[in-house]
């Protein structure tokens, strides 16, 4: 059995449309055979067989859309499906079929103890060349079979793999405690009527959409938000923003205060700068900080690099450099990757509290809403008007618990509440 | 086949109808992929036509056909990717039949298209960029001046190409939602650079860079495949 996947076709090319099946089920098919149409953002094309048999299943409908790597149809081609060859258990799991141990049928002579350790590419070799792992004695540490046994097994080098099938990498491994969800759900069809316009989705709203479903499909998240008050930041900007603007040619606004007392909460608390890769953690020694821009084509997140080692005043030209490119449409491909840790600023626009979406694979997000005046109690038990907002963070609460995500916002508000920021701004 | 790298150049003089150039194409490819031919690249004008992609939506065709016909185009819906768009006089159509090798990157064989594209408009003096946040493409700002729209046959051998606007009369553009974008334009060499610049002056130099872009050393085809794109009219 022989699980025909969404190939993939380049690396920036992440999902695919069945546009049509060219075989159905129970047809039978030559090796090369064109089996399905698919159409990508980028490029359509025919979709050739891997191998010569019958096709026993379609996986998905036509005019579905599916990650790169989703098994999508499956041939028998006489091969045993022992298990040995069956596809990644995650693009089996993301289209809500059974998780199957992969144990081997029959019983397999112990030939060492690493011998039924496999490496993806032996396993996607024998597959080719149609060699049975089971009869093959491995040369490699332990017993291990290696590519050049199977090669050898299979009797020297032969023609090449069918191309646009080579076996994609295995798509990100998703944890079993979390519940298959179909990638691309199927709203409630409702046609557009007399009194409505349409137009398709642009690729980045697309794109976007994609995102922000992942993001809440695939994340624990969670939510905290302290209270910080700035009255001396809106006293220090009132009273710094022509000199600082006359020097450096940026307006000043309060995001570069943030980002740099987030960086330096970061700093501190490196867990929350970090990111999960399969079942470890990842933490950048350095901090990347993504800053969410909206522009005419919707949102994008240009990174400044290395933010921890740069001061405010660093930061705002940096914020100021990247959003007018965005807008002006002038962000290079690696002005918007690497993000380590991701602010969002509606503030500007009026919003009081937000819960954003995780920007994957950063473990949060913070919010800068809007600052405004409200009576507080000071010391002395008085109440009087300060300038006060709500800093906020969605946290991935797989990488991070309550504790950690609170003192690190309770640091944030510290720096913003103690910090001379003065100096930091070159003034 | 001789020299590795050695790849085939079709250059027809004057326009050649698009039924027959895509048959020819699909012929070319098709012969690629079995290894009969190597690479192959096609360049050519068209008479008037508006081509529609898997993508294009019947709303995006602004003028319907008897109009478009009563203007001397055509209207003719293809197996590439994309949605609408227009093929005529003044532009320069590329069609590479490439075979992409054992790891097809159908992204990087785009960027490498749109690099020899960029490059020649470049050194022409225009200033252009890709677009990766709106679409596939040479783009001057938010005017696009060269279309790009591909498909693979068997997942690697390349079909379709490029259309690089060079004096194009551009007014037929109102004819479609081009490339299903409604809120961007479509722009010219001629017009970005502020004089005449002919699909004559511009196909060597879009041969230079195809060559250096994609490894080629192109030399003529052979009389029998070249003649298949002798010039006949479509039928509306």
């Amino acid at each position: 059995m022989t699980s025909i996947q969404m190939p993939q076709l380049g690396e920036t090319i992440v999902e695919g449309t069945i546009l049509k099946w060219l075989k159905q089920e129970g047809e039978a098919v030559a090796a090369d055979e064109p089996l399905f149409e698919i159409s990508t953002d980028k490029v359509d094309t025919e979709v050739p067989s891997p191998v010569a048999g019958t096709v026993t299943k379609l996986l998905v409908a036509e005019g579905a859309t599916v990650p790169v790597g989703t098994a999508v149809m499956e041939i028998d081609d006489g091969s045993a499906s022992d298990g040995l060859s069956a596809p990644p258990a995650s693009s089996e799991r993301s289209m809500g079929a059974a998780v199957v141990a992969e144990t081997p049928a029959g019983p397999v002579p112990d030939r060492g103890p690493r011998s039924q350790i496999l490496s993806p590419i032996v396993r996607r070799l024998a597959k080719e060349r149609g060699v049975d792992l089971a009869t093959v004695a491995g040369t490699g540490e332990g017993g291990r079979i290696t590519k050049a046994d199977v090669l050898a097994a299979a009797g020297g080098p032969t023609p090449a793999a069918p191309l646009g099938m080579v076996a994609p990498p295995a798509p990100a491994v998703t944890p079993a405690s979390i519940p298959a969800t179909p990638v691309v759900p199927v709203p409630p069809s409702v046609p557009a009527g007399a009194g409505e316009d349409v137009q398709p989705m642009s690729h980045i709203r697309r794109a976007i959409a994609g995102h922000m479903l992942a993001s809440v499909n695939q994340t624990a998240r969670a939510w905290t938000m302290v209270e910080v008050n700035v009255e001396r930041l809106v006293r220090l900007r009132a009273a710094a923003k022509d000199g600082f603007q006359e020097k450096y040619g940026v307006k000043l606004t309060y995001l570069p205060m943030v980002t740099r007392a987030t960086a330096d909460a970061l700093r501190e608390f490196p867990l929350v700068n970090s990111r999960m890769q399969g079942e470890d953690i990842v933490t950048p020694r350095s901090v990347n900080m993504g800053i969410a821009v909206s522009y005419d084509a919707g949102l994008i997140v240009p990174v400044i690099k290395g933010v921890d080692a740069m001061n405010t005043a660093g930061i705002a030209r940096a914020i100021a450099d990247l959003a007018a490119r965005a807008r002006a449409h002038q962000l290079q491909p690696e002005d918007v990757q690497g993000a380590t840790f991701t602010i969002t600023n509606p503030g500007p626009f009026g919003s009081l509290i937000s819960v954003p979406i995780i920007n994957q694979p950063n473990a949060g997000i913070l919010s800068l809403d809007a600052i405004h005046k409200r009576p507080v109690v000071v010391e002395g038990d008085a109440i009087a008007v300060r300038h006060m907002v709500y800093i906020s963070m969605s946290w991935d609460h797989r990488l991070i618990d309550g504790e950690l995500a609170t003192r690190f916002l309770a640091r944030v508000k510290h720096n913003l509440e103690t910090w001379d920021f003065a100096e930091d701004l070159g003034l | 086949m001789s020299d590795a790298g050695s790849a085939w150049l079709v250059t027809p003089a004057g326009p050649v109808g698009y039924d027959r150039a895509n048959e020819a194409m699909h012929t070319l490819a098709e012969r690629r992929l079995a290894g009969e031919i190597p690479d192959t690249v096609i360049l050519l004008e068209h008479p008037p036509v508006f081509t529609a992609g898997r993508r294009a939506r019947v709303e995006e065709l602004l003028w319907d056909e008897p109009s478009v016909e009563a203007r001397g185009g055509l209207v003719r819906r293809i197996d590439r990717g994309g949605s609408f768009t227009f093929h005529g006089p003044g532009q320069l159509v590329g069609y590479p039949i490439l075979g992409l090798g054992t790891k097809p990157d159908a992204g990087a064989y785009l960027r490498s298209l749109e690099e020899a594209v960029i490059r020649t408009c470049t050194s022409l003096g225009a200033e252009v960029t890709r677009r990766d946040d709106v679409q596939t493409g040479v783009w001057a700002g938010d005017e696009k001046v060269c279309a790009i729209g591909v498909r693979l046959l068997r997942a690697r051998v390349t079909l379709h190409g490029f259309a690089l606007n060079c004096d194009t009369d551009l007014a037929w553009f109102d004819g479609i939602v081009a490339c299903g974008l409604p809120d961007h334009g479509v722009t010219s060499l001629s017009r970005l650079l502020g004089r005449d610049v002919t699909v004559g002056e511009v196909r060597p130099i879009v041969e230079r860079h195809l060559a250096d872009v994609f490894g080629l050393a192109f030399e003529p085809a052979p009389v029998d495949c070249a003649r298949v794109f002798d010039s006949v009219a479509d039928v509306a």
